[in-house]
């Protein structure tokens, strides 16, 4: 097999594992934020960094992103209602926050915009090193209305800073639809930070993971950020329970004939990288591995009282606060 | 031994620092040739070129958010957001996200930190309101604001080496005030130990910032009067040192806390609870507690003086807890 057809399996299949995580968590959690119809975004950008690379993903697409850094998907799981188990033993929530020892920079609160502020700093950093590292921040249509995405990447141009920016545009923030959120195409900011733009098709997982792999070569050679605008469309709902009573079912309809793991099925067959039993096999191996991570996480024990560290807020221990025993109580 | 301001002592430990490790850098608005907002990083520029003393666009939140980022990986930054007013700007990235990262990280994560911010009530007009509090209640940053030169490089060099956020505080004015012999050399002032820094047995002082010296001042008029007070510089408003505090209350049975930050809801409210929940065993007067009143800082000179805490207030409430 050819590197080529390589990467191409290994795409197909990271989609196939971010849309089974979706139809096992979805199933069971409504609050969950399925990436359904945005796979082609989500593996195109997380496939095929290097292990010192900082990963700064969207929170949609968020597991799939830490499992494409080598973590350990039960471990993931566990994470989705805080056990002990999971990679922050309870402490915080894996669907939106990866864990730090994999590369990956992930949200510490709710507020979507600072994590592109904490990619280009990743970036300051790399650049300081000077060993070809990069950063790669992914973050949504809604989110580049912040002013965070304004500094981030402005300061990322002034510094020429190695960090891609990929807007995984699927074309609505909860309701609010692209109409109604931007005045002009998010691709052509990049000309007024005076930096490169792509526009790419998100449907297409080859496409998305060419311009990124172009974008992060260039920024290893030193030539600065760029922004990939990776146009796509969320078929799912915001979150799992959403009714989606903004937008009618025949736009839905439209872009679900453009599912990028159909389209990249068709090419993977069409130019002989797979055949139909191959096809198949990857589908079952997915699924198999995925319930058999979701039925340990669900087994895994809730956190018990020493997780809650009271003296562990700080770096080297501590609360913030230095008191002595001797003044307690009467 | 050099005799240096404030400025002057800050900038020499941060020079240090950056001398001892190649991981440190500073970044900022007008930090390199033009040499910072009141000199708050002159000479460093000259000394570690523009690759390390990073002048950056008025982007407050997203070079604090650069700070953070870059610590994550390793780095140490500094990141001058030149006025403590614009704490505002950048309280997602460093109150509620780089104080929480330890933490959520179950330990993983480090954010080796330290923003800046010149604020106070002073020589200068503008820019002057204390925020501190804001950020005292949220989890995982520290809080530094020494009162005078030597703890200024001292803290500031323990701020850097720190592995956690730090918003280190620096009063204009005090920052081009009295010089002081600094000592050479690694003199490193951990952060979270408060000072005695004058004795007594009447009364406890305790006050930080600009407010130390003020309070020595009411100390000299109380001592004509033949009170002797303990001043406690807190030097930290987090890591808090309970025990000076208490130690000092258990001494002298009375406390007078002040802050020239807003009282409601001010750190001070929180060192008088404490002393109330921890020490009140001790107590033979009610605390008092002397702070600028909640009004936003009125522009002119004579109103301003009006509200901020001076020797008069402070010798005033000290009295008031004498009295019975």
């Amino acid at each position: 097999m050819t590197a080529r057809n390589d990467t191409w399996i290994a795409l197909h299949r990271l989609m196939l594992v971010t849309r089974e995580l979706d139809r096992v968590i979805g199933a069971a959690d409504g609050h969950w934020h399925p990436a359904l119809g945005e796979e082609g975004v989500v593996a195109g950008c997380y496939h095929g960094l290097r292990s010192g690379d900082a990963l700064v993903p969207h929170y949609r697409g968020m597991l799939a992103a830490c499992y494409a850094r080598g973590g350990d998907l039960a471990r993931l799981l566990a994470g989705l209602d805080g056990r002990a188990t999971s990679y922050s033993r309870g402490r915080y929530r894996s669907d939106v926050c990866g864990p730090i020892e994999l590369g990956v920079i992930g949200l510490y609160s709710g507020a979507l915009g600072p994590t592109l502020e904490y990619a280009a700093g990743a970036a300051l950093a790399a650049k300081l090193d000077a060993k070809g590292g990069v950063a790669v921040a992914v973050f949504g249509d809604g989110t580049a209305s912040r002013g965070n995405f304004h500094e981030a990447v402005n300061l990322a141009a002034v510094l020429r800073l190695p960090v891609v920016f990929v807007c995984q545009n699927n074309q609505f923030a909860i309701s609010t639809s692209a109409q109604q959120e931007h005045g002009g195409r998010i691709v052509d900011r990049a000309a007024g930070f005076g930096i490169p733009g792509e526009l790419v098709d998100g449907n297409d997982v080859v496409a998305v993971h060419d311009a990124l792999q172009a974008a992060v070569a260039r920024a290893r050679r030193g030539e600065g950020p760029a922004l990939i605008d990776a146009l796509t469309y969320r078929v799912g709902g915001h979150m799992a329970s959403d009714p989606g009573t903004y937008r009618s079912g025949e736009e839905v309809e439209k872009w679900k004939t453009r599912d990028p793991i159909a389209l990249h099925e068709r090419r993977l067959l069409a130019e002989g990288v797979l055949d139909a039993a191959g096809v198949t096999a990857l589908r079952a191996a997915v699924a198999a591995e995925v319930a058999a991570a979701m039925k340990q996480a669900q087994s895994d024990p809730m956190p018990g009282p020493e997780v809650l560290g009271l003296d562990r807020v700080f770096a080297g221990g501590g609360n913030g606060g230095t008191s002595v025993p001797l003044f307690r109580g009467a | 031994m050099a005799r240096l301001t404030m400025q002057q002592a800050v900038v020499e430990g941060i020079a240090e620092e950056m001398r001892r490790d190649s991981g440190v850098f500073i970044m900022g608005l007008d930090i390199g040739r033009f040499g910072g907002p009141l000199n708050s990083c002159k000479g460093l520029w000259e000394e570690f070129g523009a690759a390390r003393v990073i002048d950056t666009p008025i982007s407050e939140g997203g070079i604090v958010g650069a700070g953070v980022g870059a610590a994550l990986m390793g780095k140490r930054p500094i990141v001058d957001i030149m006025f403590l007013e614009y704490l505002s700007l950048v309280l997602q990235q460093l109150g509620c996200d780089a104080g929480a990262m330890h933490y959520y990280s179950d330990g993983k994560a480090r954010v080796p930190l330290v923003v800046r911010a010149k604020f106070g009530v002073g020589p200068y007009h503008g820019h002057a309101y204390d925020y501190h509090a804001w950020v005292a209640h949220l989890p995982g940053i520290k809080v530094a604001m020494p009162s005078n030169a030597c703890d200024a490089k001292g803290m500031m060099k323990a701020a850097i080496r720190d592995d956690n956020p730090v918003l280190f505080l620096e009063h204009m004015g005090l920052y081009h005030g009295a010089r002081e012999e600094i000592p050479q050399g690694d003199a490193v002032v951990p952060l979270g130990e408060a000072k005695l820094v004058r004795e007594g047995r009447e009364a406890t002082v305790v006050a930080i910032g600009a407010m130390v010296r003020r309070a020595q001042l009411a100390a000299e008029a109380l001592a004509k009067e033949g009170i002797e007070i303990d001043i406690v510089d807190l030097r930290c408003v987090v890591p808090l040192d309970k025990a000076r505090i208490l130690e000092s209350v258990a001494k002298t049975g009375r406390m007078v806390v002040v802050s020239e930050s807003m009282k409601f809801c001010g750190s001070g409210a929180e060192i008088a609870a404490l002393v109330a929940e921890e020490g009140f065993r001790f107590l033979k007067a009610p605390i008092e507690r002397v702070a600028t009143p909640n009004v936003p800082i009125p522009f002119a000179r004579n109103l301003e003086k009006m509200i901020i805490p001076d020797e008069i207030g402070i010798a005033a409430a000290v009295r008031r807890t004498m009295k019975d």
